[in-house]
């Protein structure tokens, strides 16, 4: 007999009797382990005995033995990485939760050397990530050794795997897991200048992850294969699932909260000045603002230490700020916004005071075309008249359909803050692009549209308008990808593009741009469809007469819904013709436009109609011909009837097609203008019976179809 | 002290027992006070009251001693249970119980064991817990046979007339552990498979097993709280229940005929039965080889490791003669398999208690008390001791004084030389224990590990060591 056979006889023997009799097979392997205490195959048939009838405890035990008497037995790997692998998952299978039990059984230190052993073995950075911080978790005192080295192998790993995205597994394991533990051990002694780098690769992490698109993680998928990790629910339908991990352990929760709190502990660790751990975002701008008041630019030694502080609070800020104000805005770019729950808004021109007296109009949009010319001309992006404009303007909300209309603004306003004092001084500017270039932030399409909405705000249309370029760009990319993902449907993002278009238009009429403002308007008209009249009604809000100072200043947030949209481009039209309409050259086409516009929000622009009847009466006569086709407003039509009779100053009215051309072919014969005075009473008649219908419908064909004479009439 | 006794023998029967109790509880307490240790046996005139007066057995012929009613019986044995329960010196208990029920080898011994009988059996009725610890220790005193009888009125009570009064007995394990691991050795003394009423009741069967999966330290209990050194009385109960159970164990299957004819008779316990019994003894025989060690880790940590025998080779070697006996006997009329599983157990059982210092005993004289026995594949295997290459110079019943093997042996593939530094010197075999002490129970085989394996025989370890390690985590 040999050892050997020994061995396996007493295995064998006790492998037969497991079904049967449990007890005899253990007692069978204890005489076993008397006489072979160094074969392994008997401890490991006395360790599947209580492994597979679960017991914890007994399993715990006789693994601990063989993981010190055999630690070089594959199979005993194999053992332990399945315990790893429970302890790194969380699932709920009994199984695993056996596994995890064994493990809790073991002493620390075996726990501990089992971890790091279990490491060495692990040939995937990812799993060995997770090992190693089972390990660090579980022993804070490891942290020292092995949390920076582990950090610097998660932030390797995602440069080698070229990731696209910053929210990737090994990010999030550094961010999320490493990150604090390093942080908050008090033995660690780090470098500042790795507290910024580690504060910088968390930030664009959360920030990453809180602003990722909708479809993000269909790009990511198939980008690298992190095989076994992954919980089997992961589908394509499932969203929010980073890469190589499961779905639990892919969910950041609070992140803007955990980056403020990682701020807070970077601050303390790198002694800011003034920094006593800030509870909100805004705290955090108001120290760094006050630092910044402090120090005089001459302090220029002072400015030097302090201005990775600054630039790193700041540019948190202003992208805490400015992702809320676009989520308001434009929620259905982000993932976990139901974009059910609102539309797109856009910025755009107040034009509520469109129907006030052409007089005071004319002087301020003459000034306002002045400025713009000159700074066409002198390509000044940062004219300090401008600036000054675009201090304190006024936003408008409808407070009824944008609930957080004050945190919206406010965010807005704090980001546009953070941004100025980032560029309040070169070295903040240039410490701010670096970060930037580093984020790749020129390809945040979100972030676009913040700057844009910013830059219209500060009055810098020409440069708003090579924005909104831009961000047409952006949308275009994102558009492709999420068509290839085919997860958006259409509808919206149309919107979307519309958004986008309608502030084009309205960045052109600012800057006096008339022509061009009508063509992007009349391109977005084109595919919205209008309401029924009642609904329409502009808002109160939109009627109340702005004080003086402001109006032409202000700014409207509207949401970007067929039912805002159209009345306001039926507004911006107006203004566009208005001016030409009563210049004192005679213009009846833009004069007939206006009038056909004035219908809109009726008796609004009442006050206008009359001036028009003024110079019609003035003139004599006035000739348009798409009268009857759009004119269904009852008042309106009274008073051309009037202005036809003796006691209106029988003026000339050519508003019928080709009725010039007739009369002029005519006036030989008397019985023919009999004919032309018949036709305008019958189309008269037949124009009160369409008074009934929808307004809407009948200005909205007015755009459609009269869009090339629109715009046309138009220098 | 005759005036005593003719104050007493005034006295009712019952008065007079109260007032030697009382007496007895004067003078021994303030002997024990006064001197430096108890007092080292009892004044004649002393044990004559108690045994006139208690168990009225007279000396006197002459004297026709006054019996006590059965009322008068029991008012006593209260008496006696309340005064043990009262007493609250441990010394004085004892010294008092030693008094009343240290058998004197002459006549009043058989009324002395029926009133310790109904004392025991009161007191575990109503759970009396300092007269089960005297009765402990008593049984530890105690000739054997004396034992035996006390269990045997136990098991009558308690298992035989009523039978579900074994839960009340049951119970009393948490209460007095060590009366219990007394009773245990007691019972197996008392019960030997020889006759039907000599096997083992199913229902103590398995409160035994009970008791012992709960807490497998209960068989150690008397052996641990014992001077190691102390010689045990001649005749006494064996220091533990081990080599009784183990007993049990061996021959129960040897006795399945019996049973087996006895439930055909009866008409009751059917097959099932019987298999749950069977679990029952495998059950037991596992904590038995489990206990075993657990004793090394006490040993070892005592320094007694194969200094102290646990298990007398002598009652060794009656066992196995007598296992050859049965098995001669039995062979015409039992399956083989119940012999071979008696054998596996048996050897089982000596592999073990030689590994693990509880039996002190070279496997040359092992061989020697086994060769009457059946072939047994195990037994063969235990007999010879593991395949040593080369083979041990050094006796193979110490295991610690094996020399470490690896070293020695000129073997570069050695598959075991990455951990033979977890390997525990045979001088310090404890360093396992130290960092896992919640399990003691199965750490003894480290100091084993002299036991090496060979590189020729176990090929297939050679592999991982040699070659790079070819693990990868399973996807």
């Amino acid at each position: 007999m040999s050892a050997q056979g020994d061995c396996e006889f007493l295995v064998k023997r006790a492998r037969e009797l497991v079904p049967q009799d449990p007890y005899a097979a253990k007692a069978w392997l204890i005489t076993a382990r008397t006489l072979y205490p160094t074969d392994f195959n008997i401890q490991y048939e006395m360790y599947s005995i209580e492994r597979n009838a679960e017991r914890t405890s007994s399993a715990g035990r006789l693994l601990y033995d063989i993981f010190v008497n055999f630690p070089d037995q594959p199979v005993v790997w194999r053992e332990i990485s399945a315990i790893t692998a429970a302890l790194r998952n969380d699932s709920q299978d009994k199984h695993a939760q056996f596994l995890k039990g064994v493990f809790e059984t073991l002493p620390g230190q075996v726990q501990c050397k089992m971890l790091l052993k279990a490491t060495e073995q692990c040939f995937n950075t990812l799993e060995k990530a997770e090992m190693l911080l089972l390990l660090l978790k579980r022993f804070p005192e490891s942290v020292v050794q092995h949390g920076v080295s582990l950090g610097e192998s998660l932030l390797e790993a995602e440069s080698v795997e070229d990731l696209e995205t910053p929210v990737n597994c090994f990010r999030k394991l550094f961010v999320c897991d490493v990150l604090p533990l390093i942080l908050n051990n008090p033995e660690m002694c780090l470098p500042v200048s790795l507290l910024y780098k580690y504060l910088h690769k968390a930030a664009e992490f959360y920030i990453c992850y809180v602003t990722r698109e909708p479809s993000a993680d269909g790009q990511m998928q198939g980008s690298q294969e992190v095989g076994g990790l992954n919980s089997p629910g992961r589908g394509r339908g499932q969203r929010s699932v980073i890469d190589g991990l499961s779905d639990k352990a892919s969910v950041v929760t609070e992140p803007w909260d955990r980056l403020l709190e990682m701020v807070g502990v970077v601050g303390s660790l790198c002694d800011w000045q003034g920094e006593k751990g800030s509870r909100s975002y805004a705290e955090l701008l108001q120290r760094v603002s006050d630092l910044c008041r402090f120090l005089s630019a001459a302090d220029a030694d002072g400015f030097s230490r302090c201005c990775s502080q600054i630039v790193s609070c700041c540019t948190l800020v202003l992208f805490h700020c400015a992702f809320h104000y676009v989520s308001a805005v434009q929620p259905s770019l982000f993932q976990g916004h139901s974009s059910l729950s609102s539309g797109p808004w856009v910025l755009l021109e107040d034009l509520s005071s469109v129907y006030a007296d052409v007089e005071v109009e004319r002087k301020h949009t003459h000034k306002k075309r002045k400025l713009a010319d000159g700074r066409e001309k002198t390509m000044s992006s940062d004219d300090e008249d401008v600036l000054a404009k675009g201090r304190g303007r006024h936003i408008v909300v409808s407070k009824s359909e944008m609930l957080n209309w004050a945190e919206t603004l406010d965010h807005f306003r704090t980001a546009r803050e953070s941004w100025d004092l980032l560029h309040s001084h070169p070295s903040l500017e240039a410490e701010f692009a670096k970060i930037c270039s580093a984020w790749k932030t020129e390809m945040w399409l979100w972030f676009r549209i913040f700057l844009t909405d910013m830059i219209i705000y500060q009055g810098q249309y020409r440069k708003a308008l090579s924005s909104l370029a831009l961000m047409s760009s952006l949308q275009l990319q994102q558009n492709q990808n999420q068509n290839q993902n085919s997860l958006q449907t259409g509808s919206s993002s149309s919107l979307e593009n519309h958004r986008a278009v309608i502030q084009q238009a309205s960045c052109h009429y600012a800057l006096g741009e008339y022509r061009l403002a009508c063509e992007k308007l009349l391109e977005a008209v084109g595919g919205l469809l209008p309401q029924n009249q009642e609904f329409v009604k502009s808002s109160d809000e939109q009627r109340k007469p702005r004080s003086k100072t402001r109006r032409g200043n202000d700014l409207r947030l509207v949401p970007c819904t067929s039912k805002s949209i159209l009345p306001f481009c039926l507004q911006l039209m107006l203004a566009c013709f208005k001016l030409r309409a009563f210049t004192d050259n005679r213009d009846d086409l833009a004069l007939g436009h206006v009038i056909v516009l004035l219908q809109f929000d009726w008796p609004q622009g009442e006050s206008l109609f009359l001036k028009a009847v003024d110079k019609i009466c003035q003139q004599g006569s006035f000739q348009y011909e798409n009268f009857f086709n759009y004119v269904t407003n009852i008042d309106m039509l009274e008073e051309f009837a009037y202005l036809r009779t003796t006691e209106g100053g029988r003026v000339q009215l050519e508003l019928l097609p080709n009725q010039g051309m007739l009369i002029k072919h005519h006036t030989v014969t008397r019985g023919i203008t009999k004919g032309v005075k018949e036709d305008f009473r019958l189309a008269m008649e037949r124009q009160v019976s369409r008074c009934g219908e929808n307004l809407l419908m009948v200005l909205h064909r007015f755009c459609i179809n009269e869009k090339i004479i629109l715009i046309q009439s138009l220098p | 002290m005759s005036d005593i006794r003719h104050a007493l023998l005034r006295r009712d029967p019952l008065s007079a027992a109260k007032e030697v109790l009382y007496h007895l509880d004067i003078s021994l307490g303030s002997a024990l006070q006064s001197s430096a240790g108890p007092p080292a046996g009892l004044e004649k005139s002393t044990v004559e009251l108690v045994e006139e007066f208690i168990f009225h057995v007279s000396k006197d012929r002459n004297i026709q001693s006054k019996r006590m009613s059965c009322v008068q019986e029991l008012q006593l044995l209260e008496i006696i249970c309340s005064y043990f329960q009262e007493q609250s010196k441990d010394a004085i208990r004892q010294v008092i119980f030693s008094a009343l029920f240290s058998l004197q080898g002459n006549k009043a011994d058989e009324s002395r064991m029926a009133m310790l009988g109904k004392l025991v059996s009161m007191s575990i009725a109503v759970c009396r817990v300092p007269i089960l610890e005297c009765a402990a220790i008593w049984l530890q005193r105690t000739h054997s046979a004396w034992c035996v009888r006390l269990a045997q009125v136990l098991m009558e009570d308690y298992c035989t007339l009523v039978p579900c009064a074994i839960s009340t007995l049951q119970n009393i394990c948490s209460a007095s552990p060590r009366f219990c691991c007394q009773l245990i050795t007691a019972v197996t003394a008392l019960y030997d498979f020889s006759t039907d009423e000599l096997t083992p009741p199913p229902a103590l069967l398995e409160m035994l097993v009970g008791w012992i999966t709960e807490d497998p330290r209960l068989l150690l209990l008397t052996f641990i709280n014992s001077p190691l050194n102390s010689s045990l009385p001649l005749g006494c109960l064996e220091i533990t229940p081990l080599l009784g159970l183990l007993r049990w164990c061996v021959k129960a299957p040897l006795a399945y005929h019996r049973g087996r004819k006895s439930a055909m008779t009866n008409g009751h316990g059917d097959g099932e039965k019987g298999t749950a019994y069977e679990e029952l003894y495998s059950k037991l025989h596992l904590s038995v080889l489990q206990v075993f060690l657990m004793l090394q880790v006490h040993l070892t940590e005592k320094n007694m490791f194969c200094r102290l025998t646990v298990l007398p080779v002598e009652s060794v070697a009656a066992l196995i003669e007598e296992v050859g006996r049965l098995c001669e006997k039995l062979a015409p009329l039992l399956d083989a398999s119940h012999i071979q599983l008696a054998l596996d157990r048996l050897a089982q059982a000596l592999q073990v208690a030689m590994a693990t210092g509880a039996l002190l005993c070279a496997r040359e004289d092992l061989r020697a008390l086994c060769s009457r026995l059946p072939h047994n594949n195990l037994l063969q295997l235990v007999m010879s001791g593991p395949v040593v290459q080369p083979p041990p110079h050094s006796s193979p019943f110490q295991p610690n004084m094996y020399p470490h093997i690896h070293p020695g042996r000129p073997s570069p593939l050695s598959p075991h030389s990455p951990h033979q530094s977890t390997l525990s010197s045979p001088h310090s075999p404890h360093t396992v224990l130290t960092a896992h002490p919640t399990h003691p129970a199965l750490a003894p085989h480290r100091p084993l590990t002299a036991h090496a394996t060979h590189p020729a025989l176990s090929p297939h370890a050679f592999h991982p060591a040699s070659i790079a390690f070819p693990y990868r985590p399973i996807r």
